[in-house]
Order: C-alpha cells, then structure tokens, then sequence
C-alpha cells in the first residue's frame, strides 16, 4: 500500500516539488509554470487564448503596444498547442477504425441530444409546476421524456459509452453539462 | 562557470556526505556544504546551462523536461532524507534555486540561519505521510441516503401509486435530493477520516484534489491529505488507516497512504 511507483505518486512528487517546499533567494531562479498549467498540461488538455491571458497574467488588447519577445514566444505556444490539437482530430475520427469513429461520433451525437433533453425536462418541469397542464398532458410529457431517456441510454450501452463521457470540454468555457 | 543548486538543508549529518543519486543535470555529483551545525545538499550545474534562457522557456512549457527535472529534484532529497533505516528532518527547497557562488549560499544560510533552526527544530522526529481517499460506488452512498432518510423513503411510496409519466418528474425531482444528499454524506465521512487521522498528528494539510486523468484511477479521489507525524506514532497511523479503510468500505470508499516523504507541507517559509 505505501508503494511509490504507480502514477498517483509521481503527480505527488511533482505537486510537492513543483508548488511546496521552502523557497529561498538564490542567484539564479528557475521558474516553472503555473504548477496547475503544468498538470493542465499533463491532461493534454489544448489552451485558447482567453485562458492564457488570464493564467498569464497577460493582455493582448493594447493595439499601440508592439508585442514583446516574450509576447511573441507565448502565441507561438499558443500557435503549436492549435496545431496540436488540430492533429489530434483526425485520431479521434479514426478511418482506419471504423468502430472507434463511430463510437466517437455517438459520443458527439448522444452529448448533444442529452443536452436538449434536459432543457426539455427542465422546461417540461417548469410548466408542471405552474399548473397550467392537465394530468393526461403532464402524463404524455413524462412519458415522452422517460423514453427519450431510456432510449439515450439504450444507445449508451450499445456504443459502450459511460454517463460521466456524455460531456463536452469547453476549455475556458468548462464543462458543457 | 559552475554554479551550485540547492535541494535542501538538514543537521550535519555523520557519514553521509556521498550521494548515489546524480543532480539535477543527470550528471554532477551530489554533496553536501557545511555551515556551523547545518549542511546544504547540492550539485554542481554549468551556468551558461541553467542559467540560459533555454531553460527558462523549457520550465515554462517543456512537460517532459519539467517532468523529468521535477523527479529528479525530489530523489536527491529522497537520499538526503535516509540515514540507513533512520529518517532525517530537513527542509526540502522548492525546484529551481541556483547559487552562483559558495559564498552566496553560505550567505544566505546566515541570514535565514535561526529561521531553518526553529523548523528543523518543529519537524525534527517527525514525518510526513500522505493520505488519499478514493469513492469505489456513488451508488452505495445514494443507497445509504435512501435507506436513512424518511423523507425520502416517504416521497418513494408516494411515487409509486402516481402513473408513470407523472411519476417521471417526481423520480427526477427525488434523485436530485438524493444527489444532494448523498454529497453531504460523503462530505461528512470525508471530514471525519482526515479529523480521525489528525488525532496522530501534529499538523496537517488538506491538499488539491488530483483528476482521474492525472491519477490514472477509475474512482474519483475525494480527498488529498498531508499529516506531519510523530515517528512512534507512524505505526499508529498505518493501523488506524487500514482500520478507517476497513470501517468505511462498505460505504464504498478505500484509503491509500505513502510515506515518509520529505516534509514539503510542512516547512515552507
């Protein structure tokens, strides 16, 4: 149990080393990156521009002002981590695997389609709740909305996709749902 | 020109002057620069090397460098840290400070000298231990939540005489308190086994959360802990964790420690 060599202990040791321990003044100061930006990193997950300024610190909005060496090296950071990402899609459609792409594409589909779903429920709610809907309507809509459900999940099992995949990550936006 | 970096400062130790681990560059030797009754842990690094602007941008965006240099930072301190099966206090730097000269580390030393003396004389027998906590089954606790509470169970019977498309909204109502409810739950046993734990301890840390990517576990981590313990109570410790992990199994959870690590958490000044 107290093993130190599995995954769990090397972001550890990286958290500790990175962020902890005593700081002193020396000659010579190695800055890291921001120790979340590093495990931001870690995640591969890609940086927008609106993100970078704000973990930077920094702001692109003055039109006057020429940009810095250091301005420049950050857009091209940001320029590779695009490139990056846009060589990562073609992986996710996979052509050479046909039953990976269109799990991929499922995933798409089935996130997008929950998504209106509970907009609908909530709406569907909304109105129960105001009373304005006579039983044998709130029964049509609760059973519409059940087998909406049923069926997202029926496609689920199918594509063998779990729950918490039916997301998007919207980088600076977060988390679609 | 060769500079000095530092990993970390301890008690003038006997017969640990030579170190197994190679610095930071992967090549230097690591030794050890006495001052009074303490020692500076370093390696010599070229400073037209680290003090390039190359490693600068590397530190800011080079994963693998960071990774690599992170790692190899926290071995020497490793080293430092063991006396054959004694562990040793000391105080572990934060990565990346270079010394030009000798003389302006030995400077340093003086300047902060009763200030490292009063932590190493706070830490001095003790370790730190971490402690994580994953969740195995979100649906254990929801089962818990549903089996304790009678609001709920009474909101359950009333649903089942209801028809079903009715019974839609009302279920989709119910498992948002459940949810919410069982988030409390684990909040509170959350709470309880880092203040169980504390009881061994002299001080503790809560500590970041780490995502599933970054653990490589299917199970959420729930909680991330730092304890600064006693060395005669580290077995105490070991036992209450396995104790704790028995106890809150059945909820779904399991606890993992490690240790001892270099006192990080508890030494920053």
């Amino acid at each position: 149990m107290a093993n130190k060599n599995d995954n769990v202990t090397l972001v550890d040791a990286l958290d500790k080393v990175l962020e902890k321990g005593a700081v002193i003044n020396g000659d010579i100061v190695i800055r890291l990156a921001d120790v979340d930006l590093i495990f931001l990193g870690l995640r591969l997950i890609l940086t927008s521009v609106s993100k970078a300024e704000e973990l930077s610190g920094k702001s692109f909005s003055d039109r006057e002002k020429e940009p810095t060496p250091e301005d420049i090296a950050y857009i091209e950071k940001l320029q590779r981590e695009i490139r990056k990402s846009e060589e990562n899609i073609p992986k996710l459609i996979d052509v050479s695997d046909p039953k990976k792409t269109e799990q991929g594409l499922a995933k798409l589909v089935l996130t997008l389609v929950e998504l209106i779903r509970k907009l609908l429920e909530k709406e569907a709610y909304r109105r129960v709740k105001r009373e304005t809907l006579s039983p044998a309507e709130i029964q049509k809509l609760g059973l519409s909305l059940k087998a909406v459900k049923k069926k997202i999940k029926e496609l689920q099992t199918v594509f063998g996709i779990e729950d918490e995949e039916l997301n998007l990550d919207l980088g600076p936006l977060g988390n679609l749902m | 020109m060769k500079g000095l970096y530092l990993y970390c400062f301890r008690e003038k130790t006997e017969g640990l002057s030579a170190f197994s681990t190679k610095g930071i560059d992967g090549r230097g030797d690591v030794f050890t620069l006495p001052y009074r009754d303490l020692e500076a842990v370093v390696s010599k690094v070229s400073l037209e090397e680290f003090g390039s602007i190359e490693i600068q941008k590397n530190a800011q965006e080079d994963l693998n460098w960071i990774k690599e240099k992170g790692v190899a930072h926290e071995k020497v301190i490793e080293e430092a840290m063991r006396k054959n099966d004694k562990i040793l206090s000391l105080i572990p730097m934060k990565f990346g400070t270079i010394f030009k000269e000798k003389a302006g580390l030995e400077e340093t030393l003086g300047e902060n000298y009763s200030k490292i003396k009063e932590i190493l004389d706070r830490i001095r027998g003790k370790q730190e231990w971490s402690l994580k906590v994953y969740l195995k089954g979100e649906k254990n606790l929801e089962q818990m939540v549903k089996e304790k509470n009678e609001a709920i169970k009474e909101k359950e019977k009333e649903i089942a005489t209801l028809d079903e498309g009715t019974a839609f909204f009302m279920e989709e109502e119910l498992q948002e308190v459940i949810s919410k409810e069982a988030d409390k739950e684990l909040n509170n046993i959350v709470e309880a086994l880092f203040k169980n734990l504390k009881k061994q301890a002299v001080d503790s840390k809560k500590g970041k959360i780490l995502e599933k990517e970054l653990t490589g576990r299917r199970e959420p981590m729930v909680l991330n802990a730092a304890y600064l313990i006693p060395e005669e109570k580290v077995k105490n410790f070991k036992e209450e964790v396995e104790a704790l992990n028995q106890e809150v199994q059945i909820k779904g959870f399991y606890l993992e420690y490690s240790g001892p690590w270099p006192a990080f958490n508890f030494t920053s000044y």
